[in-house]
């Protein structure tokens, strides 16, 4: 067989199942309902997109160039995102999967092999990034009314966008692979979250994004235009993408189809050094990732045991075996240094806020972030509860069954995993909220009303994590972690972002009354008082209301998943 | 069929496999066995191409798998414990997409994939998906796919892992019948009675080192023991 028709027939365990209609019923509306959000959420892209480019439009000296240093910024975004989200998943597709000894059987040479997992992985990792790319480049469209070209340069730039940043992804992982302890592939990974970390940040800070809406900060307007004018570095892919629609807004097709092609040959090049990569790195390094792991931490001692003494037997040794695992699965550090670098982002965010040159008096809106801050830092807490709480159920994976064997109740079970990740998650919300607040420097009320609100979110939105990942839980999955893009992972972040607006909304109406009293300097009446306290006793109770059901529901569908798994 | 030379495999500081001679001749049933964490798999994922030996060549039909990767795994049908399968494709389109990869023609394998349904007792679920079968079916299944293309030697990692009684028994028919017809059988087990049963001669590894080769009375020899079975022979070996 040759080299292109071998690749498809690899392919094919992936497309078959949807082509010859296997797909169940229930697949089918989650399907759907994924698909209708994604339409959504790409409308509403397209709309946001749409109207910041009529408002530069306004200004007619500094419009256009405003809106092509938008562009440039999203096509930067868009290729780290594709190089970071083809990282990951190369390196699950040429090294972790589970088919891989299967398929390493097969009488297919190694490039053959790699260019099926390679194109995979392209695929995987660029969907989503090209899907919610495109609603931008419509907006463009439909602002700047360039001729069909500009839409059939779409494809031409995307696409090479994607290969590139696929072909130095898998660069990167066949040298990293090789060149660190063979017996250490999950270390990889750390390395590359903390790589992945450093790009980013001082990508992001490079950008300095704040300049776009600060004239104020250069000498001259001209010196503001100029830094507008300065072009992306020149070796980037993602520039050669954006002088290339660039060109095909303004109806310069050879210009456009000459950075198009510069764009083209780069990916043909990084397609060329990846197979010949792979010739030589690919099975050296998939075979060194099959020796035994070494662990970083050896700890011998009984310290948790010691420390999680108070704990019941069968309790404390999940509670032990929980926090041993997290802590020896170096994939969950990655996540960690990911977490970090938002929080790092979100509190330099704060810092930078230019509050003394709004028009608005300072303490009105100091206080008025605040309070928007309790919501933001709320959904800060639901995408980590995503990333660590909600899979916890799923981890267990294929030992499973160790938990129904042992003489512990699936409620118990359940709240153990609750409590192991209650505290860490209390202190960071906290730290998060105070953190902000200070910097900020927001009245005691409104500190105060901040941190008990986030002392009751935060529980109520672990115990929604816990009990969906329960109730839709994923024991198959290579990487459990995963399982939050699942079905179960969209009704979480649904059910808990409007528990979080819910209570913020309840809130919202009797603290403008008592923080504008108290800016007045008026009497708190005591209606207001009453209010004040109502709302916040509702706040309370629907977050209590939350734990109870969450958990509840959780182990209800888990006892039905059991029975349905054990009838199979 | 296979030669092992000086086949070794380190992990770390551990030794999986140590300096390990072996030569197994065409149509000959071998079996392979040894305690727990001996090396068995080790051995058998380096002579399927998964694993790169540190030290050691593999050839299969004389061809060296370092050298030429394709054309020694074109000669093998391999049968692992834990298999993996493609939980979304039907039998029918597992055995498909092996026989893409292994080049067996559309005409033959139209045929030969019903006949080895058949003989699995497949037949009549072959058009639904993997996820749905039981373990046994699903080791089943992965032994028709792997002989689709008619291997001139079969690589068996535990045989008789979640098989019931009457598949037990067609994996030993099976085995007789392939080495009657001239494919090597080479199989990896911790059922010694199957082995005593189906083997033409027997490898004893532990702790990666061969420590015995040859048939249940070259063994018995071994330890001076005319009567002993093939249980007492690999107890007397490996005695710590």
């Amino acid at each position: 067989m040759a080299m292109i028709p071998q690749t498809l027939h690899l392919l094919k365990p992936r497309w078959w199942p949807l082509i010859h209609g296997h797909g169940d019923p229930r697949h089918l509306f989650r399907s759907g309902i994924f698909a209708l959000m994604g339409l959504g959420f790409w409308t509403g892209i397209y709309l946001v997109s749409r109207r910041i480019l009529d408002y530069f439009q306004k200004s007619e000296d500094i419009g256009d160039i405003l809106a092509y240093k938008l562009l440039s910024i999203v096509l930067v975004t868009c290729f780290s995102l594709l190089v970071f989200s083809a990282i990951l998943t190369v390196l699950s597709k040429l090294y972790l999967s589970k088919d891989l000894n299967l398929v390493h059987a097969l009488p297919v040479p190694v490039e053959t092999l790699f260019l099926a997992r390679w194109i995979e992985s392209t695929v995987d990792s660029a969907w989503m990034v090209v899907v919610f790319t495109l609603p931008v480049l419509a907006a463009y469209g439909a602002v700047y009314r360039p001729g069909l070209f500009f839409y059939a340069d779409i494809p031409l730039t995307l696409v090479p966008l994607c290969l590139a940043a696929s072909g130095i992804s898998a660069l990167v992982v066949l040298a990293v692979v090789l060149v660190l302890p063979a017996s250490r592939i999950q270390s990889v990974v750390v390395f590359l979250g903390i790589s992945v970390f450093i790009v980013l940040y001082l990508a992001f800070r490079m950008a300095r994004p704040e300049r776009l809406v600060d004239p104020e900060t250069f000498s001259t307007v001209l010196g503001y235009v100029e830094q507008l004018r300065t072009p992306s570095p020149p070796y980037l892919p993602s520039t050669w993408a954006f002088d290339s629609l660039k060109a095909a807004l303004k109806n310069r097709w050879a210009t456009s189809l000459f950075h198009a092609g510069l764009a083209w040959s780069f990916a043909v090049l990084m397609l060329f050094l990846n197979l010949w990569a792979a010739k030589s790195a690919y099975f050296r390094g998939y075979s060194k990732t099959q020796e035994a792991m070494i662990r970083l931490f050896r700890g011998r001692g009984m310290f948790l045991e010691r420390v999680l003494c108070f704990l019941p037997g069968p309790a404390r040794s999940f509670a032990v075996k929980e926090i041993k695992i997290f802590l020896r699965d170096q994939t969950q550090w990655s996540q960690v240094f990911l977490v970090a670098a938002l929080i790092v982002i979100y509190l330099y965010n704060y810092s930078v806020l230019p509050l003394e040159k709004s028009p608005i008096q300072a303490v009105y809106l100091q206080n008025v972030l605040s309070f928007l801050n309790m919501a933001l830092a709320g959904f800060v807490l639901v995408a980590v509860v995503a990333r660590f709480a909600f899979p916890a159920v799923s981890m267990e994976g294929g030992s499973f069954w160790i938990v129904r064997s042992s003489p512990i109740t699936l409620r118990s079970f359940l709240w153990i995993k609750f409590w192991i990740y209650l505290p860490p998650l209390l202190v960071l919300s906290e730290t998060l909220i105070v953190a902000t607040n200070v910097l900020l420097r927001v009245t005691p009320l409104m500190m105060g009303i901040s941190v008990a609100t986030i002392f009751c979110l935060t529980p109520a939105v672990i115990a929604v994590g816990i009990g969906m990942g329960a109730a839709f839980p994923d024991f198959e999955s290579e990487n459990p972690a995963q399982s939050v893009t699942g079905f179960g992972g969209m009704l979480f972040m649904m059910a808990a972002s409007a528990l979080i607006g819910a209570v913020i909304l309840l809130e919202a109406g009797p603290v403008y009354r008592l923080f504008m009293a108290g800016i007045r300097g008026k009497q708190i009446s005591f209606w207001l008082w009453s209010w004040s306290a109502a709302a916040f006793a509702g706040g309370m109770a629907l977050c209590i209301a939350a734990v109870v059901i969450s958990m509840r529901f959780g182990e209800t569908r888990l006892k039905q998943e059991n029975a349905h798994v054990s009838k199979l | 069929m296979i030669r092992l030379e000086h086949l070794s495999k380190t992990f770390g500081d551990s030794v999986a496999v140590s300096d390990v001679h072996l030569h197994v001749r065409p149509g000959e049933v071998f079996g392979f066995i040894g305690p727990n964490g001996a090396g068995k798999t080790t051995t058998i994922k380096m002579m399927a191409g998964i694993l790169l030996p540190t030290k050691g060549s593999v050839f299969i039909d004389g061809v060296d798998m370092a050298e030429d990767p394709v054309r020694a795994k074109l000669k093998i049908g391999l049968i692992p414990d834990r298999p993996f399968l493609y939980e979304k494709l039907t039998a029918m389109e597992f055995m498909q997409f092996t026989a893409g990869l292994y080049n067996v023609g559309k005409q033959a394998f139209a045929g030969k994939s019903r006949e080895l349904l058949a003989r699995f007792s497949l037949l009549d679920r072959a058009d639904e998906l993997i996820e749905a079968y039981s373990h046994g079916m699903k080791q089943r299944l992965i032994m028709c796919a792997a002989l689709l293309h008619a291997p001139q030697l079969v690589i068996v990692d535990e045989p008789m892992v979640g098989l019931d009684p009457r598949g037990i028994r067609m994996v030993k028919e099976l085995f007789r019948s392939l080495a009657q017809n001239g494919t090597t059988v080479f199989m990896s087990t911790h059922t010694l009675r199957l082995a005593e049963e189906v083997c033409d001669r027997i490898a004893i590894i532990h702790k990666g080192r061969l420590i015995a080769t040859g048939t249940l009375q070259d063994l018995q020899q071994h330890i001076q023991n005319g009567g002993a079975d093939l249980e007492q022979v690999f107890f007397e070996i490996t005695r710590e």
